[in-house]
């Protein structure tokens, strides 16, 4: 191994590498939002409350049971089994051709939402129970109380988790390399395939993999300081404080820096 | 004189557990009730019940004359007429103290933005919340945050304001600012129903009060009757022991 095999490697394929970076980036990318989706959704109505008798109570029941079949059997069986079992099965079975890539951010999509199915409603049954009587006792009902004021809370809570779950599909959407994706694994190994510089190649990936994790752990932080708004807040002068001296304006503004 | 709320024969079980026997009592318009008592002999489970946060086993709640229990009647558009004060405050920890006080009128009362604000705007000056609006529930004491879960109740501009021990998860210094906003709702005529430990503001404010044991009203009347010439056992019991305390 030599300093010089690496910049071979780097220099000859980093548009490859470059594109299976680029393919990675973007089926986690709209997996794990479209996993979230499906995730809330599930959430959701897993916590829809029971009513005591009528059809609402059956059709519920069923639903539920529909969806505690999805989440088990997704989190239950490994992700490179599911895509060969869609990929090549709904070939063979049904005679439905899909695209590769297609096919990856499907399979990391449902994936993703058998995951955060269960994040979310940890989410909502963590609420303290208070939130919600006081937003039924200003009469609102089961999903007004939901939409204005527990999964807004539920979003912020659960967020570092939703972040953890991206990060883990960055590096899990090299499963698809079975169904030939061309994501970065894949493309590593077709590298590897032309030069047998499989060390070097390897390298290169792990740093590209690196690289993409910590920039999503980073933006996400972010965007949940964001959403936590300022520390402190501005207080409004009152009437009796309408004139205000030069004294308290430098405090003021200085606690808005 | 009208009265608002009814409760006919309420009962109330937790299984087998029987917390309301047989009550019957109500509320008229403008007048402050206090409901005192030992814990768990009920109160809180009795306020909860008029406003179907906990379902009564049996008996009837009427509101203006109209049982609430009747499976055609609108719980929801009820509640609107209830405001209902939580002993944790229970305020929106994702909305500031304007939106605490705005979501309900927009969201429920489907008032237009302006007139939300305008309303919360006028019921936080009367707690003296208004220079807070833009903070966060995370951001204020316990007075703060109950004074704002008042104006926010209030902001539904409702025909019942309902307390839940008002003051009893607050820290001794902050007792005072809560009652004091309470104190001035009663005197602008505001019908009001109090669980309350502070048996100072129920005889000073209430117009009535009610003696609650182990589920059953024992005792009601004026409180120059209930704590200075209470007829009852338990009751004298009762204030012995609360009022020693003090």
């Amino acid at each position: 191994m030599s300093w010089e095999a690496f910049a071979n490697v780097v220099i000859k394929y980093w548009p490859m590498f470059l594109r299976g970076a680029r393919n990675t980036l973007y089926i986690s990318i709209v997996s794990t939002i479209i996993g979230s989706l499906i995730g809330l959704l599930i959430g959701v109505v897993r916590t829809i409350p029971i009513p005591e008798r009528g059809f609402k109570k059956v059709l519920i029941k069923i639903v539920n049971a529909i969806l505690t079949v999805y989440v088990e059997v997704f989190r239950g069986t490994p992700m490179i089994v599911q895509a060969m079992v869609i990929f090549y099965g709904s070939l063979m079975a049904f005679g439905i051709d899909m695209e590769p890539m297609f096919a990856g951010i499907f399979i990391v999509s449902i994936n993703t939402g058998a995951y955060t199915a269960e994040i979310v409603r940890g989410g909502i049954i963590s609420i303290d129970k208070g939130q919600f009587e006081a937003a039924h006792a200003i009469g609102m009902n089961h999903r007004k109380t939901m939409l204005y004021v527990v999964i807004p809370q539920v979003i912020r809570n659960i967020l570092p988790a939703i972040g953890n779950e991206f990060v883990i599909n960055i590096k899990d959407t090299s499963v698809l390399n079975v169904i030939s994706v061309t994501e970065l694994f894949f493309q590593t190994k077709t590298v590897v395939g032309i030069n047998y510089k499989t060390f070097e190649a390897f390298t290169v990936a792990s740093i590209l993999y690196l690289i993409m994790t910590l920039t999503v752990t980073r933006i996400l932080r972010f965007i949940e300081k964001r959403m936590d708004g300022p520390d402190n807040y501005v207080v409004i002068p009152g009437n009796q404080m309408q004139v205000a001296r030069p004294e308290d304006l430098i405090k003021h503004n200085k606690g808005r820096q | 004189m009208e009265n608002i709320i009814e409760v006919q024969h309420l009962s109330k079980s937790f299984g087998s557990n029987e917390i309301l026997k047989d009550i019957n009592f109500s509320v008229n318009k403008g007048e402050v009730v206090c409901i005192i008592g030992a814990s768990g002999s009920g109160k809180s489970t009795l306020l909860r019940c008029i406003n179907l946060l906990e379902k009564p086993t049996g008996g009837k709640v009427l509101y203006k004359g109209r049982n609430i229990l009747d499976d055609k009647h609108d719980v929801y558009a009820y509640r609107t007429k209830l405001g209902m004060v939580f002993q944790q405050f229970n305020l929106f920890n994702n909305h500031d103290v304007l939106g605490n006080c705005m979501i309900g009128q927009l969201k429920v009362l489907k008032r237009s933005k302006a007139e939300a604000e305008e309303t919360a705007m006028k019921y936080l000056k009367v707690v003296g919340m208004d220079q807070y609006i833009n903070a966060k529930p995370r951001q204020l004491s316990g007075g703060q945050k109950q004074r704002v879960a008042i104006a926010r109740a209030l902001s539904m501009e409702p025909d019942v304001m309902l307390f839940d021990e008002p003051t009893s998860a607050l820290d001794p210094e902050m007792v005072g600012e809560v009652l004091a906003v309470m104190k001035e709702l009663a005197e602008s005529g505001l019908t009001m129903l109090v669980v309350t430990h502070e048996m100072g503001f129920a005889s000073e404010v209430a117009d009535r009060v009610v003696f609650m044991d182990k589920g059953i009203i024992e005792e009601e009347g004026p409180p120059e009757k209930i704590f200075l010439n209470p007829e009852n056992e338990r009751t004298r019991e009762f204030l012995r022991r609360v009022l020693k305390q003090e």
